[in-house]
Formats: structure tokens, C-alpha cells, sequence
């Protein structure tokens, strides 16, 4: 067929650009159609991929298997982690030692977790500030062997991905001014919002809120806020936490894994509704898309039959109703995931705080994958709508059609 | 070139049946221009619509070329009407959605030959005399430019046979004259012409011609009767 000859003056593609440009208004239906279709679908595997991507980013900055929290501040933790949410709890870091002794565990790391004041003249802003002990500490012990050039002395402080200040400014907190000596990647997890300190930093600093700052801090000696826990391989996370809040009654853990499943609770209801919304408007798109189509058959059955008495074959007539179809598809689909993103890119922070949910741009394989797998949906459906109509028009003897159609 | 024999096509309509062509034959030679004569519902675009490989007869056989065109596959059909017939319609027939020239360049989508280029289009839109008219849309044209671009439509293929159905039908008197003049020049070309018309004032235009009434052939004409022109008109107007 000349469709692929490459230097034929009008071609197949042309003829179904011709009948696409000419017919704008009949076609802004099926467009628009596709476009809610991927649109809604693209939404919803870029909001779960966001979140997956920036929990495992989180997790992975972290280095950790398994936190160890007192149980009644367990949701404060999980939003500490998920979203940075500032919070100060404690408990006694006896079951530090016992954690650390039980078989399967590789490491552990104490940490405290303060919340600095907000609106304050003594605080810089409200972050969450992380004290470790250097002697322990894999998450920014990792990311200092990273980074050779980097050492963490006296008041110096590592700050999360999205805290304002240049690597050499300082920071006050509770008064304390504290002198940023590098800075943790984006995660788009609570991390991001973190400041990491050292714990005698961190005592030093409550030690002098009580004159420098316009409210005392207090971080009670022999306790910790968590326990961060790195296991041998091939151990158990499930297990081990198991183990763990046995031997230490009150306190509770937060793995990966649940960490994933409650990023997915949070996410459930708007993926719902959005995988809800994607199939409604398929279910309906297919007979509203076929019944669209048949009525564009019906009006051009008479050009489809002029078509087959100048020798266009059956086949043909069929590859030109899908290629328009599947042509309106890819329109409608990009027009839909191309404001989809648009509309996700420019409120993604307010959606991820909206939703509680930790967030970052998924990266380009995840998006061509989301992207091509909204196009692909709308594609088969294109195809799917314009069968029966093609069905119709090769039943119809075309000089029939010719002659009815005479005016 | 096209010889039917005992050709039949029979519609159902509810539990009767209606004859639209009955047991008719017919013998067409390499560059005859045939005109066949009847009024509306006599059958004649429904024999039209079955040499054009448009229509399956219901018995019968028709040979085009040789080939029995009623055993022929729809494809091996669609075949045969883009390299070896060009159709007029009594209509237009022109598609509403691309030029005038991308109009006469359809066929050749169709074609194993492959597409020709836009100056060959051209030059045929030339020799029907709407060159000037190739890029503008059916819905600008009038009735007489749309005739003359489907006749370049038709021509595109280089087909050996034109079946033209009552080509003239909705046109004015002068342009019914340039368009059978047009006829006539590509019948003096070579180029097998059968031509269905209700109209007698044709007749003078063909080499041979037929008369059909109630689905059968009543008359095959003399040729040199085409030369008594009017009298002949006048004589068919009262014709059944």
C-alpha cells in the first residue's frame, strides 16, 4: 500500500490528519473523554510513586531497619518521619541496652527529638532537631563518609534537604546558634526537615534555653526519644521488632514496611477516589466513546462508501477508523497527563502536606512508566470504541449506502 | 471488454422479492461509450452498481477483462475497481475533508502502483479545467467544478474502464455540454465509457445504446441511430 511510501504527496497520515483537523468540534468529545481517563490514572500512579520515592529515599538516608519509639508517641514519630512535623518526646534509654544485646541486631542508635519554638526570636525556625551520638550514629555517619570533607564538631549541624540556610551560615535554636557545615539531599520525607545535631550539643543548648531563650527546654539525663536500629542480614525486621517490644515494655516499632503501609492508608481515599474516578469515566467512556463513533460512522457512511468504490478495502477503512480513534486517544491522553502533571508539579508541596504523605518527583523511568501506561489505557480504549462502528460500516453494502445517500 | 450474461439482482423486501436487474445481458467493447437509457427505478444504477464490482449479482455471471467479477473476493474486488474502473457519481462524491487536488490524489492511496505526485493530480485537475480550483475545499465549489474534480478523481488511476452514474444529472444545460464534452474527449483517448442517464439528450454523446425498463434490457440500439440525435431524443422522452 503507497501509505508507506515516503515519497507519496498525500498519504494514509494525512488523509487521517485531514479528517481529524476538519472536524474539530465532533472530536473535542472523545479528546476531552480520554484526556479525564489518563489524566485521573496518571494522578493517582504519580501521587503513589511520589510517595513511594520519597519513602525509599528517606529510608535509605536513615540506613535504619527499625525504630524504637515509646508506644503513646508512636503516631508523633511515624508524622516525624513522614512529614517533619516537630516533636519532643522521651523515654529511658535502659531499653537502649537491652536492644542493643539481642541477637539479629547490628547496630543501634539513640536519638532525641526536639521541636524548636515557632515564631520565636531565640529559634530560626520551627524544625525538628535530631540529636545523635556520633559514637553511634550510622544515618549521618553514612553521609559523612560520603562526604570526606565534612567533620561534625562542636555546635556544627547537618540540616535536611529543605532548611533554609547556605552551608557556613548559622542557625539559632533556643538561643543556641548553631553553624551549618552541610546539607542532606532532598528525600522529600520528614528528614528533609530535619536538623541533625550532637546530643551533648543538644544538652548544652537546653542547658542555656533557660536565659537565652523565651521558653526553657528540658531534655531529662538517661532518656532518649528513639532507637534507631540497623539488624544483621538476613535477619527479620518483623521479628526482631517483635523481640524488641517484648524485652522493652511501652515502646513500640516502625519498620519500612509500615512505614509503607501507612503512607498507603494515608493515600488510600484520594487514590480511591482517583482510580474510582478512572474507571467510572471508563466504564462510561467505552459506550459513550462507541456511541460517538457510531454516530460519526453513520454520518460518514457515505464517505466511507465512496471510499470503497474508489478501491479502498475493507481493511483500509478499518486502519482508518482506528488510526483516527487511536489518534484522538494519544491527543486526549497527552492533553490529560501533560495537565495532570502540570496541575501535581505546581501544588505538589500543598498536596503532600494536604495528605500527611511524604513526597518527591518520581523519577523519569516511573514517570515514563506512569505516563505511558495512562496512554496505553486510553489507546485500547480508542481502539475498543471505534470497533463496533467499523463493525457497521464493513457490514453495509457501500453502493446501498451510495444510493440512499444521494441527494 | 465487459460481457454480463443472464445477470439478475434480486432485493428482499419482507416475504416478496423485487427484480431490480432481470436476466440482463450485455457486451461492451474496448473504447465503446455505452449509454444506457431508463427511468428512475428501472434498474439501470443497480447494473451500474454491479460492473463497478459494487454490487453482487444474484445469478449470473459478469467478465471484466476476462475475469468473473462475481466470484471475486472483496479484497481482489476492491482491487479491481482502484487499477481498472474509474467511477463517476451522480453526486459529487467528493470528500468533504481534504482539497479539491488531495481529492483526485485519494485512489492512489489505494493503488499498487503507489501514490502519484501533486503535479501529475494537477495535471489531470488541468485537463478537466479546474487546475486553478485545486487547493480549495467540495463545499467552495460549484456543482459543475465538483463533477469535473471527480472526473480528474476517477481518471487518476489510469483505469481502462469509466462507469459514470447519471454524471450530468444535477447540472445546468452549459455545463452538462462541457462535461460530456469532456466525456467524449476521453472516450476518443481509449478509455471504455458506460454511462447509466434517464436522460435522452445524452443519447447523441455514445456509440451504443441501451434502453431498460422494469429491471430488463428492452433495446439495444444502432449506433448510427446516435446521429440522428434529436429525433431519437424526442422519440425515448415518451418511452416507458
Amino acid at each position: 500500500m503507497s501509505e508507506m511510501n515516503p515519497t507519496a504527496d498525500f498519504s494514509f497520515f494525512r488523509l487521517v490528519a485531514r479528517n481529524l483537523q476538519n472536524r474539530p468540534y465532533r472530536n473535542m468529545a472523545m479528546i476531552l473523554s480520554f484526556a479525564i481517563i489518563a489524566g485521573t490514572l496518571f494522578s493517582a500512579q504519580y501521587l503513589m510513586g511520589g510517595a513511594q520515592q520519597s519513602l525509599e529515599n528517606g529510608l535509605n538516608r536513615m540506613g535504619a531497619d527499625i525504630m524504637v519509639v515509646p508506644s503513646q508517641y508512636a503516631a508523633s514519630s511515624q508524622t516525624v518521619l513522614l512529614t517533619g512535623e516537630p516533636t519532643t518526646f522521651f523515654f529511658s534509654d535502659s531499653g537502649f541496652e537491652q536492644i542493643i544485646r539481642l541477637p539479629g541486631v547490628a547496630k543501634a542508635s539513640p536519638e532525641i527529638f526536639v521541636a524548636t519554638l515557632f515564631g520565636q526570636s531565640c529559634c530560626s525556625a520551627a524544625v525538628q532537631i535530631i540529636a545523635i551520638d556520633p559514637e553511634r550514629d550510622f544515618t549521618i555517619a553514612s553521609w559523612l563518609k560520603e562526604n570526606p570533607g565534612v567533620t561534625m564538631g562542636k555546635d556544627d549541624i547537618i540540616v535536611g534537604g529543605a532548611i533554609e540556610g547556605a552551608i557556613g551560615s548559622d542557625l539559632r535554636f533556643y538561643g543556641h546558634t548553631f553553624h551549618i557545615v552541610g546539607r542532606l539531599a532532598t528525600t522529600g520525607m520528614g528528614i528533609d526537615m530535619a536538623v541533625f545535631t550532637r546530643i551533648e550539643d543538644a544538652y548544652t543548648m537546653a542547658e542555656e534555653s533557660g536565659v537565652k531563650a523565651v521558653q526553657k527546654l528540658t531534655i531529662p539525663q538517661g532518656m532518649v526519644s528513639a532507637v534507631l536500629v540497623r539488624i544483621d542480614p538476613g535477619a527479620s525486621p518483623e521479628v526482631i521488632s517483635d523481640e524488641i517490644k517484648q524485652k522493652v515494655p511501652g515502646t513500640k516499632t516502625l519498620t519500612p514496611n509500615s512505614l509503607v503501609s501507612a503512607v498507603s492508608g494515608q493515600l488510600a481515599a484520594i487514590t480511591w477516589l482517583l482510580y474510582g474516578v478512572t474507571i467510572t469515566v471508563t466504564a462510561v467512556s467505552i459506550p459513550l466513546m462507541a456511541c460517538i463513533a457510531a454516530m460519526v460512522a453513520h454520518e460518514r457512511r457515505k464517505e466511507i462508501a465512496i471510499l470503497q468504490a474508489l478501491g479502498a478495502t475493507k481493511s483500509f477503512i478499518v486502519r482508518l477508523m482506528l488510526a483516527e480513534s487511536f489518534s484522538l486517544a494519544i491527543i486526549g491522553a497527552l492533553a490529560g497527563i501533560i495537565t495532570a502533571a502540570i496541575i501535581l508539579v505546581g501544588f505538589q508541596d500543598f498536596i503532600a502536606l494536604t495528605l500527611k504523605i511524604p513526597f518527591t518527583i518520581p523519577s523519569p523511568l516511573t514517570l515514563v512508566a506512569d505516563g505511558g501506561s495512562a496512554l496505553l489505557l486510553s489507546v485500547v480504549i480508542g481502539g475498543i470504541a471505534s470497533l463496533y462502528p467499523a463493525y457497521l460500516i464493513n457490514r453495509s453494502e457501500p453502493y446501498e449506502t451510495i444510493r440512499k445517500g444521494e441527494p | 471488454m465487459i460481457v454480463v450474461n443472464g445477470v439478475t439482482k434480486a432485493f428482499s423486501t419482507g416475504s416478496s422479492e423485487v427484480r431490480a436487474v432481470d436476466n440482463v445481458d450485455l457486451r461492451v467493447q474496448q473504447g465503446e461509450f455505452v449509454l444506457i437509457l431508463g427511468r428512475s427505478g428501472s434498474g439501470k444504477s443497480t447494473l451500474l452498481g454491479m460492473l463497478a464490482g459494487l454490487l453482487r449479482p444474484t445469478t449470473g455471471t459478469i467478465r471484466i477483462k476476462g475475469r468473473d467479477i462475481s466470484t471475486l473476493s472483496d479484497d481482489k474486488m476492491a482491487e479491481l475497481r482502484s487499477q481498472d474502473i474509474g467511477f463517476v457519481f451522480q453526486f459529487s462524491g467528493l470528500i468533504s475533508t481534504v482539497t479539491a487536488l488531495e481529492n483526485v490524489m485519494i485512489p492512489t492511496l489505494f493503488s499498487a502502483d503507489g501514490a502519484v505526485n501533486r503535479a501529475k493530480a494537477l495535471e489531470l485537475l488541468g485537463q478537466v479545467g479546474v487546475a486553478e480550483r485545486a487547493d480549495a475545499y467540495p463545499q467552495t465549489l460549484s456543482s459543475g467544478e465538483m463533477k469535473r474534480v471527480s472526473i480528474a478523481r476517477a481518471l487518476v488511476n489510469r483505469p481502462s474502464i469509466l462507469i459514470a452514474d447519471e454524471p450530468t444529472g444535477d447540472l445546468d444545460v452549459d455545463t452538462e455540454s462541457e462535461i460530456m464534452a469532456l466525456f467524449r474527449q476521453l472516450n476518443s483517448e481509449g478509455i471504455t465509457i458506460v454511462m447509466v442517464t434517464h436522460n435522452p439528450d445524452l443519447i447523441p454523446c455514445a456509440t451504443k445504446i441501451y434502453r431498460m425498463s422494469h429491471g430488463r434490457m428492452v433495446e439495444n440500439l444502432d449506433s448510427t441511430l446516435c446521429l440522428k440525435g434529436p429525433k431519437i431524443r424526442d422519440e425515448y422522452k415518451d418511452q416507458p
